[in-house]
């Protein structure tokens, strides 16, 4: 009995020692909640940020754009760098509750992604894919647009095709007949009008996934044979992929004119207007550190951060762009113009 | 009196983690009444809520059902029988209790997918991916272990010696097993299948990779939480709860009368 | 009646070895050996719970060495009584012969014999849990012989008794063995019981049977040193009761006279059994209490450390056991000429 105490007491003393030993050295936790798209990326500038603030320690998160931003705005997370796929989403749900301001860093590409083993690997083109998606054995994949923006500019893809490639059938014969995804047109814009989740109902030819990572093992198992991804997301897990026109692939400013003749209706009533593909930065008002999370902004957006960006297959806006310059803060003004 | 001290100190001990629990779910469950009881009547009345409420639980009955064709069997053996490589057979079961959900999924759709090692030359027969089938693989690739070691150690508990008279008594094996073993380790392999059952209900990390349609619950309530926060989500997790929490407390009651009605 | 032929087996710790036994039909066979050699292993290898790496076991001319044990017809009874704890004691009993097709009357009628043969009737509707270690033994006992088997095992039936239950059940035991007649192996590591109960006894040591014979051979001249270390130098002589009067019995042994206690009757064949430390030795005839002396010779003396084993000849083999210091101060040989004397009170008879 006696030895039995002993050993529990051995056993929460030595509970509390460990305790003891983890929180020894009190280095600063600065959370970071990013895209899951901004993984490798942001992994770098991790390195790099606690090499030059050995005191700090980076805890990264990776969610959907649209989760990072929930678990500030609903969950009360404390973070202190939130950074999403969709600039577009900090104003939308966080301005002026939540943040006041965002940096727009970094672009992306839509791209069709595949592997040496996908159905007619070796006959797709940017020329041909919507025609070598269209046959009946050729299986492909997009994650959900309630969900994930990948998965509702995958829809403006589809929708910007017709307009390219003067086919007014690809959006009706990739996404329409094969789910219950609708397309209505409204003075001359068209709205993809997206049911709820559970009703989206695809066929055997089309795989949904919450998320665009979920699809990478669909890919690599044969499941499906193509699906649509950004360029960084193909480049970093080696995929083979199919660069698109920069008329659909929502990665140029030069086409905004034309992507924004194509909205998406999201299940939640929101809506999503085509845009090039453009990530955001913000500091939550409710961020623990703020100090060191403009070091951290600092960090991005500088040349070493853009250098990272782009390696990683997201090209750095270069000068990067604010939404409001008077709200900022001061530290980051001179790196960024309005 | 020594006695009475160290119960009385258990029962402290145990308030706290009971605390713990009740106060987790109370908490949900006591704010969605309070601050948004019309909105757990709305998903009360929602058909696709109910439907995919009813498709977890089919699922997971389904999984629990292939889990006790024949996880028991396998139980019993190892409960019986020792043989060489039995530890490494015992580390496999427990094997998918360690895997993360995630990484279950994606080796389930690996085995089960169009191309998979089982989904191949099944293929034109029954379809994994996406469909009913694939969601009860992934729940019962998650909750076999439960089942498997409480009615191992049912099966332990009964002494071999109550099968051998059984069996000088003129019964065969099987009798043995169904009029002896099983009746006396039955407990043991009904609280193993409520909590494979309970396991499989809640699982979502493993179903969601390979089996995103038909929805069960826990991907619905993920769902709803993306599209729209928080206060959507809520009431069909508290839904979900009090269903299971029924169904729980049903099957506890009649596990517990069955123990009592031979004392 | 049942014949083990050249048996072998390994299982775990235990092992037998070149097991050969034929035990007759009718006999209550004792297998005597201490913890650990291999009694159950053998008892359950006739049941059929294991398989003989090598050897027969015939049972009523019949091998059944490849026989599962359902269809070996025997009645199994294990030292912790092993009772269905999930079905009544009735329901126990009635476990085998709902197994055989027979009539409900017909299952009732024995059930109801057994019951009143062990005077366990009036439990049927209880738990075995709520039974005592002897009620519970009885039910294990009534529902191994109920379906009547042609052999009976037992594993240490009485080990787990207390002292006077175990009495009791070795009485119900031998009345068992006599109105039913079954052939019954009985695994045993407790001389008494075997002494009492045993037409004939098998010495099971180390894995192999060391010595077979009647009760009186294998504790009057064990066949080696380690049976007789574990039988213990017990003095058994069979004799005939000459006279009894008031309890004071006179038994007969070729010709000697020893005094006893006892109530038999005139003409019953009885073991005379007398602990070699109540006979005491000097070379002359001392007053004392000692209703029986013997004037004989001494064959051998053994020393076993702080006592000294004395093999006495007085017309029939008496074993003495006295103390070092006796011995060297008597100095007792082989040769000598001595007076062995104990009280007839220390004499006990069975049979």
């Amino acid at each position: 009995m006696k030895r039995t105490m002993m050993f529990i007491a051995m056993i929460v003393l030595a509970s509390v020692i460990a305790l003891g030993c983890v929180g020894e050295k009190p280095k600063t936790e600065l959370k970071v909640l990013h895209a899951g798209s901004l993984a490798i990326p942001f992994q770098k500038v991790e390195k790099q940020f606690e090499s030059e603030h050995p005191n700090v320690d980076v805890r990264r998160e990776s969610f959907g754009s649209v989760d990072a931003v929930r678990k500030v705005t609903d969950q009360h997370k404390e973070a202190d760098v939130i950074a999403v796929a969709d600039y577009s989403l900090i104003p939308d749900m966080m301005i002026p509750e939540y943040a006041d301001w965002y940096v727009r860093f970094a672009k992306n590409q839509m791209v069709i992604a595949y592997t040496e083993r996908s159905k007619y690997a070796d006959q797709i083109t940017k020329d041909n894919w919507y025609d070598v998606l269209r046959r009946a054995d050729v299986k492909f994949g997009f994650s959900n647009p309630n969900d994930d923006p990948c998965g509702y500019r995958s829809q403006m893809v589809c929708q910007l095709a017709e307009f390219h490639y003067n086919d007014d059938k690809i959006y009706d014969d990739l996404i329409e007949k094969n789910t219950n995804i609708k397309m209505r047109t409204e003075n001359g814009i068209y709205v993809v009008e997206m049911p709820e989740s559970e009703s989206i109902q695809p066929t055997d030819k089309v795989m949904i996934r919450s998320m665009e990572v979920e699809l990478c093992s669909a890919l690599e198992s044969g499941e499906i044979d193509f699906f649509f991804i950004y360029r960084s997301v193909a480049e970093q897990h080696d995929y083979k992929f199919v660069e698109l026109p920069p008329q659909i692939d929502l990665s140029s400013v030069e086409y905004e004119e034309t992507y924004k003749k194509v909205k998406v209706e999201r299940a939640s009533g929101k809506i999503a207007t085509g845009k090039p593909i453009v990530y955001g930065v913000t500091i939550p008002k409710n961020a623990p550190n703020e100090g060191l999370a403009v070091e951290f902004v600092k960090l991005l957006v500088s040349e070493s951060g853009q250098k990272i960006m782009r390696e990683c297959g997201q090209p750095p806006i270069v000068p990067p762009v604010v939404n409001d310059m008077s709200k900022m803060p001061e530290e980051l003004r001179s790196l960024v113009i309005s | 009196m020594k006695h009475e001290k160290m119960l009385m100190l258990f029962v402290l001990m145990g308030l706290f983690i009971l605390a713990f629990i009740v106060l987790t779910l109370a908490n949900m469950i006591i704010t969605q009444i309070t601050l948004d009881f019309s909105g757990l009547i709305d998903t009360a009345r929602d058909s696709t809520i109910w439907r995919s409420i009813w498709l977890t639980l089919y699922t997971a009955f389904l999984a629990t059902v292939i889990a006790f064709i024949f996880g028991v069997p396998l139980a019993y053996v190892l409960a019986r029988k020792d043989f060489f490589g039995k530890g490494l057979i015992e580390g496999i079961v427990d094997v998918p209790v360690v895997v993360p959900h995630t990484v279950a999924g994606i080796a389930l759709l690996t085995v089960f997918g169009t191309h998979g090692l089982i989904g191949a030359p099944l293929a034109s027969y029954v379809k994994f991916v996406d469909a009913l089938p694939g969601i009860v693989v992934a729940m019962l690739f998650v909750s076999t272990p439960f089942l498997i070691n409480s009615a191992r150690e049912g099966f332990q508990s009964v002494d071999p010696r109550l099968e051998n008279v059984a069996r000088t008594l003129g019964a065969s094996r099987w009798r043995a097993f169904y009029k002896i073993t099983f009746p006396l380790a039955f407990r043991h392999v009904l609280v193993g299948a409520v909590m494979s059952f309970a396991r499989a209900v809640s699982e979502f990390g493993a179903v969601v990779v390979i089996a995103y349609y038909p929805m069960i619950t826990p991907t619905l309530i993920y769902e709803r939480y993306i599209s729209y926060g928080l206060s959507a989500s809520r009431p069909v997790a508290v839904l979900l709860i009090l269903v299971c929490l029924t169904i729980f407390i049903t099957l506890r009651t009649i596990a517990g009368v069955r123990r009592h009605d031979r004392d | 009646m049942i014949e083990i032929k050249e048996l072998n087996r390994n299982w775990r710790e235990f092992s037998l070895t070149n097991i050969n036994l034929d035990i007759k039909e009718g006999e209550y066979f004792v297998v005597l050996g201490p913890t650990g050699a291999g009694k159950t292993l053998l008892l359950e290898l006739i049941a059929g719970f294991h398989h003989p790496d090598r050897g027969e076991i015939w049972i009523d001319d019949e091998n059944v060495t490849s026989l599962p044990p359902e269809e070996r017809g025997i009645g199994f009874v294990y030292q912790d009584y092993s009772l269905f704890p999930h079905l009544t004691v009735g329901e126990n009993i009635e476990f085998g012969l709902r197994l055989k097709e027979i009539s409900e009357s017909d299952m009732r009628r024995r059930t109801k014999e057994i019951g009143d043969l062990l005077n366990i009737s009036h439990l049927f509707h209880r738990s075995p849990r709520t039974l005592s270690g002897g009620e519970q033994q009885k039910v294990a006992l009534a529902r191994a012989i109920v379906i009547e088997p042609s052999v009976l095992l037992l594993d240490e039936p009485l080990s787990a008794l207390d002292a006077r239950t175990r009495d009791v059940l070795r009485e119900e035991l031998r009345k068992i063995h006599r109105e039913a007649e079954i052939t019954t192996v009985h695994v045993t590591h407790d001389q008494t019981e075997a002494m009492f109960l045993a037409d004939r006894i098998g010495v099971l040591m180390g894995g192999e049977i060391a010595q077979v014979g009647t009760p009186g051979e294998i504790f009057n001249a064990p066949i080696n040193e380690r049976v007789a270390e574990f039988v213990g130098v017990e003095n058994i002589i069979e004799g005939v009761i000459e006279s009894n009067e008031d309890g004071v019995t006179v038994i007969s042994i070729n010709g000697h006279r020893i005094e006893a206690v006892s109530t038999y009757s005139v003409g019953d064949r009885v073991r005379v059994c007398l602990r070699p430390e109540d006979v005491t030795l000097a070379f002359s005839r001392e007053r004392s209490s000692a209703r029986n002396s013997f004037k004989g010779t001494i064959t051998q003396v053994v020393p076993l450390g702080a006592l000294t084993r004395v093999r006495v000849d007085c017309g029939f083999p008496l074993m003495a056991l006295v103390t070092k210091r006796s011995v060297e101060d008597l100095g007792l040989m082989e040769g000598d000429e001595v007076i062995a004397s104990f009280k007839a009170i220390a004499v006990h008879l069975i049979r």
